[in-house]
């Protein structure tokens, strides 16, 4: 099935987002409710966490 | 070279950031998106299924040209506010934290500041946007039919004048303020009132920054790179190093932390 790499980048950019979850000491917000975005949200919700939910300002 | 070590610490803090890593996985995902579900239409509404019984579905017919407008479409929502997103805070940031003072407070220029950071958030969008173009041109080939080199390369090289004037704009706001909520907000709101001026007086303006995604389908269409493209993008081009400069100036008359 075609659709397969898609799904592979996806499932690519959670784990990516999960481990910078795991070493991001201070996130905006519980690190439960991040993991849950992430897992969740399609691939907004990585994005959503790389953007908004590493505290680096 | 003064300018080479900006660039560098840039490029490092974007690495740790995660940014080289996510902003292409996200760009590849935009540009193949909308290809992808628009070939596999009927077998994804099959699978689902809930259709009546007999009803057949056909596949929206589709030249290439057609399909490879479609990525370019995503990159110009969702694409766009990724770029806006992760360089809202370049400069903003900076200021806001006191790291811009650490930095600006040795000799080294404004402009030199400014400009490698804009080159180094230019470069990661640049190798994002040309990942995922190529692989939405690869799947295109495959399902739709040939898109020539030269059509693809026209149409890459065109559009990222385009996202070199959004990088620019976003620069230019983060020397106006500070916060980098605004900066994104204030970039977005200025896209989107181009848009509509340009849709308002499209026919008095084809030389505007946002009818380039318009010029480029018709260059698709009729394999010649018409003059308003090429006006178009001259003045893209022009307004993006006319914000360059003037955030130079911005920059200077501003203090830099409260």
């Amino acid at each position: 099935m075609m659709l397969a790499p898609l799904i592979f980048i996806q499932f690519l950019l959670i784990v990516v987002a999960i481990i910078a979850l795991l070493k991001t000491e201070q996130t905006n917000g519980p690190k439960a409710m991040w993991a849950v975005i992430i897992i969740f949200i399609g691939f907004i919700g990585p994005v959503l966490f790389f953007i908004l939910g590493r505290r680096q300002y | 070279m003064q300018w080479i070590t900006i660039l560098k610490k840039e490029l490092l803090e974007d690495w740790r950031n995660f940014k080289w890593i996510w902003v292409p996985l996200v760009f590849i995902i935009i540009c193949i998106m909308d290809p992808l579900s628009t070939y596999y239409l009927p077998q994804i509404l099959e699978s689902v299924g809930g259709m009546p019984e007999g009803a057949v579905i056909e596949a929206p017919k589709m030249g290439p040209p057609e399909a490879i407008m479609l990525s370019l479409q995503e990159v110009s929502m969702l694409g766009l506010l990724v770029i806006v997103a992760i360089s809202m805070a370049v400069i903003a940031g900076e200021r806001k934290s006191g790291v811009a003072e650490l930095v600006l407070v040795k000799p080294v220029s404004y402009f030199t500041y400014i400009s490698a950071k804009w080159a180094a958030k230019l470069l990661l969008v640049f190798i994002a946007y040309l990942i995922g173009m190529l692989i939405s041109w690869y799947y295109v080939n495959l399902l739709f039919g040939d898109l020539s080199v030269a059509q693809f390369t026209g149409l890459f090289l065109f559009y990222f004048i385009w996202l070199i004037f959004v990088v620019s704009l976003t620069i230019f706001y983060n020397t106006v303020v500070k916060i980098p909520g605004l900066v994104l907000t204030l970039t977005i709101v200025t896209i989107m009132a181009m848009s509509a001026i340009n849709q308002i007086f499209s026919y008095r303006m084809p030389w505007f920054p946002n009818s380039i995604s318009e010029h480029i389908s018709g260059m698709l269409a009729e394999g010649t790179i018409p003059n308003e493209l090429w006006g178009a993008s001259a003045v893209t081009l022009g307004l993006s190093i006319l914000l360059m400069v003037a955030s130079n100036f911005i920059l200077k008359t501003k203090e830099m932390a409260d």
